[in-house]
C-alpha cells in the first residue's frame, strides 16, 4: 500500500503544506529554508493568539549571552500553571515567535506560554540549543511570581524539534538537580539520530519530514557526534541508558511519522523506568499533519488529546 | 519503585478488589474460578445505573452445538451498527451473561451489540472458542434485517482474552471470506503466549493477572501447541506474519498491564502493515482498571476513548 494510500483522507489536501522545496532547503540551505519556514508556519489562524491573551517579549540571559522568550498570559486568575514551549523546525528552522503549536496552550489550558526562541543549527549545535532551554525554564521558576506562574506547576513541552529537546531538558534537568517538573509533553518528538526502525525506513515522502532531510538535519545538530557510538541523550534522548526519575510524560504521534516507532519505543522505555506515561498514536496522520489540516477530526482528536493531558498535568 | 507505588492514586485501593484465589483457582479448579468471576461480575453489573437498552438472551446454531448469545439493543433508529463482543476471562472463566460491556457500546455507539458464550478452556481449545466466535459474526450479518444491523457497518471487539479473540477472528475472517469489518476494538487484548517483553515480565503482582496465570491459561487455551514454535496465530494472533487486510484497528491497554508491550508490539506491526490503527497506552492502570474503579478519571477517558472509537466506526 503506498503512503498516499494510508494517509487519512481528510489530510489529503494539506500533504503538500510544506512544499518539497522547502524540505530540500533545510538540507541544503538553511539561511533559506528559514526564510520559506516561518511565513508558512505563522500564516494560519492557529497562530493568532485570542484578543484576551497577552504577549510580551523579552529578553532573558544564558551563560553566554541571552536568549529571547515570547511570553502569552491568558486571563486566567494567577497563579497559573506555566508551560516552558519549545518549537519544531528540525533544530534548523523556526521560531520562537508566533508558534501556533505553543500559542493554543495558553488558551486551552490557562497557563502561561514561555516560547524560547534558542539557537540553531548549523550555526551552533545540541550544547548552545539545551543550554538556551535549560536557561529559559531557570528563568521561569526563579521568576515565577513576576510572570504570574505557580512554581510547583511547571511544564515542559515542544513538537518535532521541539519534543525532542524537550526530552532531552528533561534529561538535562534531572541530571543537574534542577526544577521539579509537573509533566513533559513530547508531541512527534525527534529524539533518534538513526532512524533505524520500520517507520524510520518507511517514510520517504519528499513533502513530509522524511528520512532523508531528518539525516542532514541530525548531521547539522550533532557537529562531530554525527554517526558516532557517543552521541549525547542531551542531542538525541533516545541515546539515553536511564530513564528514570523523569517528569510524568504523555508521547503522540501519527502512524505516518518517520519518528513513529522511535517515538512509540522511548515511551515504551519511559513505562518500563516507572515514569507515568502516557501514549497516544493518531492513524493516518504525517508528520505535524494536525498543525497542517486543524479541521481534520483526527487533528482535532491528537490536539484535544495534548492540550487536555497539559490540562491535566498544570491546568 | 515498587508496582503499588506506580499505580494511579484513583485506583490503589482497587487493586486486592479480585482476590488472589481466583487467580489461582484459574489453574487448579476453573469450575470454581468461573463461580468467583460470576459472582464478581454480577456484583459489577448490579452496580450499573438503569438503562433504556434491551437485553435479549437467545441461542444460535454452530457449527457443531448451540451457542448462547446476548443480544443489547439500544433505543437508537434502525439499521444500526453492529458491534460482535467477546467477553473477557482468560479463555477460561467469565460469561457474556455477566458482562458488563454490552449496555456501555449500545448507549454510546448507538449499535446492536451481540456478546458471545464461546465455548471455554481447558474443556475446549482455541478452535472451539474461534469457530464459535465466527460463527456469531456470519448469524449476524444472515440475520442482520432481523436484528435492525446494517451489515455495512460491522465491527468485532473485546477485552483482554476476549480481544485476543477478537484478533485472531480478524484474521480468522480475512483468511475465510468473511465479512468486511469496520473495526477491531483491541481493549488489552491476550494476543501473546511467549510474554518475552518488559511488561510480560515485570507484571506479577497477585491479585492482577499476571505473568504466571496467563501462562497456566495459555496452556489450556492452546492444548498441544503451547509451548511449540507452531502456535496458531488465530489462538495468539501475535503469531501472525501477514497483516495485511486487516479492519482497521484501535488498540488500548495500561501501562501496568503484562500484555502492555506485546499490545504495543502488535500495533505496531499492524501500522507497518498499513493497516489504519489507533493506539492509546494509559498511565498508571492495571489489566482491567477501567471497569474494577469505573468512576476514576484515568477509567473514565479509556472508556470513553474506546467507546468514541466504536462510535466512529460504526456509529
Amino acid at each position: 500500500m503506498s503512503f498516499i494510500d494510508q494517509v487519512d483522507p481528510e489530510l489529503i489536501d494539506a500533504l503538500d503544506f510544506f512544499p518539497a522545496e522547502l524540505m530540500t532547503a533545510i538540507g541544503d540551505d538553511p539561511p533559506k529554508a528559514r526564510e520559506m519556514f516561518i511565513p508558512l508556519w505563522a500564516a494560519g489562524d492557529t497562530a493568532i493568539p485570542p484578543n484576551d491573551v497577552r504577549i510580551e517579549e523579552r529578553m532573558i540571559p544564558t551563560p553566554d549571552g541571552e536568549v529571547m522568550v515570547a511570553i502569552y498570559q491568558p486571563p486566567t486568575p494567577a497563579p497559573r500553571g506555566g508551560l516552558l514551549w519549545i518549537h519544531g523546525g528540525g533544530y534548523i528552522v523556526g521560531s520562537g515567535r508566533n508558534d501556533p503549536h505553543g500559542i493554543g496552550f495558553a488558551d486551552h489550558v490557562g497557563c502561561a506560554v514561555v516560547s524560547v526562541d534558542y539557537r540553531l543549527a548549523p550555526e551552533s549545535t545540541y550544547k548552545e540549543s539545551v543550554a538556551d532551554c535549560y536557561a529559559a525554564l531557570t528563568w521561569m521558576v526563579d521568576n515565577a511570581a513576576e510572570i504570574g506562574i505557580d512554581a510547583n506547576r511547571v511544564a515542559i513541552g515542544g513538537a518535532s524539534a521541539g519534543g525532542g529537546l524537550t526530552a532531552a531538558l528533561a534529561l538535562y534537568n534531572r541530571d543537574r538537580g534542577g526544577h521539579d517538573l509537573a509533566f513533559q509533553l513530547l508531541i512527534y518528538p525527534m529524539i533518534d539520530d538513526r532512524h533505524e526502525t520500520p517507520s524510520g525506513h518507511a517514510i520517504t515522502h519528499p513533502t513530509v519530514w522524511n528520512r532523508e532531510v531528518s539525516l542532514k538535519a541530525w548531521r547539522m545538530y550533532l557537529g562531530d557526534e554525527f554517526g558516532a557510538d557517543h552521541v549525547s541523550p542531551y542531542a538525541a534522548a533516545a541515546r539515553a541508558t536511564d530513564l528514570s526519575g523523569l517528569p510524568p510524560a504523555f508521547v503522540t504521534v501519527g502512524t505516518l511519522d518517520l519518528f513513529r516507532d522511535e517515538d512509540i519505543a522511548y515511551a515504551q522505555r519511559l513505562m518500563a523506568a516507572g515514569v507515568p506515561t502516557e501514549l497516544q498514536v493518531c492513524p493516518g496522520m504525517y508528520h505535524g499533519a494536525e498543525m497542517s489540516a486543524p479541521d481534520a477530526d483526527v487533528s482535532r482528536r491528537m490536539r484535544l488529546g495534548y492540550r487536555d493531558a497539559v490540562k491535566r498535568a498544570i491546568g | 519503585m515498587s508496582f503499588i507505588d506506580r499505580i494511579d492514586p484513583e485506583l490503589v485501593h482497587a487493586v486486592d478488589l479480585m482476590p488472589a484465589e481466583r487467580y489461582i483457582a484459574i489453574s487448579e479448579d476453573p469450575p470454581k474460578a468461573r463461580q468467583m468471576t460470576e459472582e464478581f461480575h454480577r456484583a459489577m453489573a448490579d452496580a450499573l445505573p438503569p438503562t433504556d437498552v434491551t437485553i435479549q438472551e437467545t441461542v444460535i446454531p454452530g457449527t457443531d452445538c448451540d451457542i448462547p448469545i446476548v443480544i443489547y439493543q439500544p433505543t437508537d433508529p434502525a439499521p444500526r451498527g453492529g458491534l460482535l463482543w467477546m467477553h473477557g476471562g482468560g479463555y477460561i472463566v467469565g460469561t457474556a451473561r455477566a458482562d458488563g460491556h454490552g449496555i456501555g457500546f449500545a448507549e454510546r455507539a448507538g449499535c446492536t451489540v451481540v456478546s458471545v458464550d464461546y465455548r471455554l478452556a481447558p474443556e475446549s481449545t482455541y478452535k472451539d472458542s474461534i469457530a464459535d466466535c465466527f460463527a456469531a459474526l456470519t448469524w449476524m450479518v444472515d440475520n442482520a434485517g432481523e436484528l435492525d444491523i446494517d451489515a455495512g457497518r460491522l465491527a468485532i471487539g473485546g477485552g483482554s482474552a476476549g480481544g485476543g479473540l477478537t484478533a485472531g477472528l480478524a484474521h480468522y475472517n480475512r483468511d475465510h471470506g468473511g465479512p468486511e469489518l469496520k473495526l477491531q476494538l483491541l481493549i488489552y487484548p491476550m494476543i501473546d503466549d511467549t510474554h518475552d517483553t518488559p511488561s510480560g515480565h515485570e507484571i506479577t503482582h497477585p491479585t492482577i493477572w499476571h505473568r504466571q496465570v496467563s501462562f497456566e491459561a495459555w496452556k489450556m487455551y492452546l492444548g498441544d501447541e503451547y509451548g511449540t514454535d507452531h502456535v496458531s496465530p488465530y489462538a495468539a494472533a501475535s503469531r501472525a506474519t501477514n497483516f495485511s487486510g486487516l479492519p482497521p484497528a484501535f488498540v488500548t491497554v495500561g501501562m501496568l498491564d503484562l500484555f502492555r508491550d506485546e499490545n504495543i508490539d502488535y500495533a505496531q506491526r499492524l501500522m507497518a502493515a498499513g493497516v489504519p490503527t489507533d493506539l492509546h497506552v494509559y498511565p498508571g492502570m492495571f489489566h482491567g482498571a477501567e471497569m474494577s474503579v469505573p468512576n476514576a478519571a484515568v477509567s473514565t477517558r479509556m472508556r470513553t476513548d474506546y467507546l468514541d472509537a466504536v462510535k466512529r466506526a460504526i456509529g
